[in-house]
């Protein structure tokens, strides 16, 4: 019902955005952040509700996870008026928001159920608490990012592109050390506790590192390359069609350990 | 001009050989995340017919993490990486105090520390698995006596687990345990939980896992109970009875006869099998029964069945592990200094 009522205002927030995209006025709308906002507040309130309703933070399964993914976008989306390099721009926030959207979307097919449920003893750790939401937070600037390197790479004006090539990096720059953290560290550091390895090759840790190394990859790359490389941002636009693989992909075509988040 | 040797070393400190050598690394990953690995040939045959199997054997695919050409690249790698935090930690050196940016040469560092701890894992990783019933004890790698207590297993009221709990009792060995201590208290109580093991010197205890066995109850002809597991006996007078199996088999569905459907109906009811089978020896002269409860067995009556919990312990023993907890310490710490530190004004 919660879920249903953010769903309707980013709808709304899309319209908007929608209408002032084809007006040539350069001046932004000031409607469609403040719907994101409310948006997101009110998907944290159903991630809150169903939290003190298991006592444990709700964010275990995966309509719970898509459920915060959309939460934290709608809240970014917000904020990007606030950043120097996507103040004025149009097509980021918009991009954004249909990411948002399409986490929502997933979240009332039947390929999440929502029922609440409790977690089992290998899920009730601070661990993975820090695990998901660090992993998460991270995935929603490199969704920023992923916008933008396409934008990067369609784009025909010379000064647009560099524009752009400095939102990829920076959204890549926050999202890497937390997804880092999240992903990486935080999921070993809980998989050494629940189980005693701390890395064990099972398909979403593998996916996990193919992530992580297609942005090393990108980081380093573009450190030699010339701004006007199509490769540097391609990886970018690769590392989070990779992420969302790990996310979802492996989770509905590959078993493994991780197969109940 | 260049020496040879300085132009490999330029070669394996370059940024651009990082670049190969992570695409290198993803794809070698890309290949053990869709291939399913570890599996017996027969398993890729069936999976993969026609070349693709062939192809995966022989590439080592079923087996990338540990294959020769992922090794190889690995080792490039950590080459590359050590050559050029090195290089690059000196570079820094020569600079003036205040111009030093060692974010990325910690992040760097963390990661060599990060690979050697993986190294070391995957050479001294062991894990033992031992199943405790309650009053059961086995003995620890260091000498040490862990006894189970008392085991919780509770669930909610879908029927998934909540907690696995298992109370253990440690007796240290009287070599751990200094002489004074050893006289005042050498026994102390833990708890042991998922996602909460016990630590001890050079290994931790886990919870791996939990489940119940199906032991017999007898009565002896005073009418005193007493409960029989699998494989164990008890004497009588003139031999003995051995509890030797469920006689389950009339429980399975698989059996396709018109025999089978009636005992599936007849055991839904009671969720037990119909009857246990025993070895009874009197007098030398040994004869296997099969008996329900309420019949006898030599002096004895076959009164009920009994479910008795087992907890699964595993005791792991990584020497790996504190070195890749520093690695991540200090990746952590590299990668936020280096982020901060570039990003100072872009926010602004
Ligand atoms: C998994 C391995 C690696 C990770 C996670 C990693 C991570 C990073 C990160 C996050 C940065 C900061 C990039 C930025 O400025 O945005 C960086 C910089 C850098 N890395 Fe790596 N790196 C890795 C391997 C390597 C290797 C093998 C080399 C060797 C050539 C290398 C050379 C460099 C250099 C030269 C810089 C630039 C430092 C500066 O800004 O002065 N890295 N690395």
């Amino acid at each position: 019902m919660i879920a249903t009522m953010a769903f309707g205002l980013l709808i709304l927030s899309l319209i908007v955005q929608i209408v002032y995209l084809f007006k040539k006025a350069d001046k932004q709308e000031r409607v469609s952040p403040w719907l994101s906002l409310v948006a997101g507040g009110l998907l944290l309130v159903e991630i809150v509700r169903r939290s003190i309703a298991i006592r444990f933070v709700a964010l275990t399964g995966i309509f719970e996870s898509l459920i915060f993914l959309a939460c934290a976008m709608a809240f970014l989306i917000f904020a990007l008026r606030h950043f120097k390099s996507t103040k004025d721009n149009k097509v980021i926030p918009f991009g954004a928001s249909i990411i948002a959207l399409i986490f929502l979307a997933l979240a009332s097919s039947p390929l999440a159920p929502s029922d609440v449920k409790p977690p089992v003893p290998a899920l009730q750790s601070g661990w993975l608490v820090l695990h998901v939401s660090f992993t998460f937070i991270g995935e929603v600037f490199f969704a920023v990012g992923f916008v933008s390197a396409i934008l990067q790479l369609t784009t025909k004006s010379e000064e647009k592109r560099r524009n752009y090539d400095r939102v990829t990096y920076t959204s890549i720059a926050v999202g890497y050390p937390i997804f880092t953290a999240g992903a990486l560290i935080f999921g070993a550091i809980w998989a050494e506790k629940a189980w005693g390895v701390w890395w064990s090759w099972d398909p979403k840790e593998t996916w996990a590192l193919i992530t992580w190394l297609t942005y090393t990859a990108y980081l380093h790359f573009r450190l030699v390359r010339k701004s006007t490389s199509r490769l540097v941002p391609a990886l970018v636009i690769i590392g989070f069609a990779i992420a969302m693989f790990t996310f979802l992909g492996v989770n509905f075509l590959i078993k493994g350990l991780h197969s109940y988040a | 001009m260049k020496s040879s040797f300085d132009k490999i070393y330029d070669a394996l400190r370059s940024v651009k050989l990082a670049v190969v050598l992570l695409i290198l690394l993803a794809l070698f990953a890309i290949a053990g995340g869709i291939i399913p690995q570890g599996k017996p040939a027969d398993f890729y045959r069936g999976r993969f017919p026609g070349a693709g199997a062939d192809i995966i054997l022989t590439l080592d695919l079923d087996h990338v993490f540990s294959s020769i050409p992922f090794l190889l690249v690995s080792a490039v790698f950590v080459l590359n990486l050590t050559i050029c935090t090195f290089h690059r930690l000196t570079g820094e050196f020569s600079k003036p105090r205040g111009k030093r940016r060692h974010g990325p040469d910690l992040l760097h560092l963390g990661l060599i520390v990060l690979m050697f701890g993986g190294v070391l894992t995957a050479r001294t990783h062991t894990e033992t698995t031992i199943n405790l019933r309650k009053g059961e004890s086995a003995t620890l790698p260091d000498g040490a006596k862990i006894m189970l207590v008392d085991m919780t297993y509770e669930q909610y009221p879908d029927g998934r687990p909540k907690t696995w709990e298992s109370t253990v009792e440690i007796h240290e060995s009287p070599s751990q345990a200094s002489a004074a201590v050893a006289v005042q208290q050498d026994t102390r109580q833990f708890r042991i939980r998922v996602n909460a093991p016990l630590r001890r010197k050079g290994y931790s205890i886990y919870q791996q896992h939990w489940h119940t066995e199906k032991q017999v109850v007898l009565k002896d002809p005073v009418g005193m109970g007493f409960s029989l597991e699998q494989g164990m006996r008890a004497a009588t007078k003139d031999g003995f009875v051995l509890f030797m199996a469920l006689d389950d088999a009339s429980f399975s569905p698989l059996e396709g006869s018109a025999q089978a459907n009636i005992s599936i109906s007849e055991t839904s009811s009671a969720d037990y099998p119909q009857s246990a089978v025993f070895l009874l020896e009197d007098k030398g002269k040994r004869t296997v029964v099969r008996v329900t409860p309420g019949q006898s067995i030599g002096p004895f009556t076959f009164d009920s069945y009994l479910d008795q919990s087992i907890s699964g312990l595993s005791i792991v023993s990584d020497r790996g592990y504190p070195f890749v907890v520093v690695g991540f310490l200090l990746v952590m710490l590299g990668i936020f200094i280096t982020y901060i530190q570039k990003l100072k004004g872009v926010f602004a």
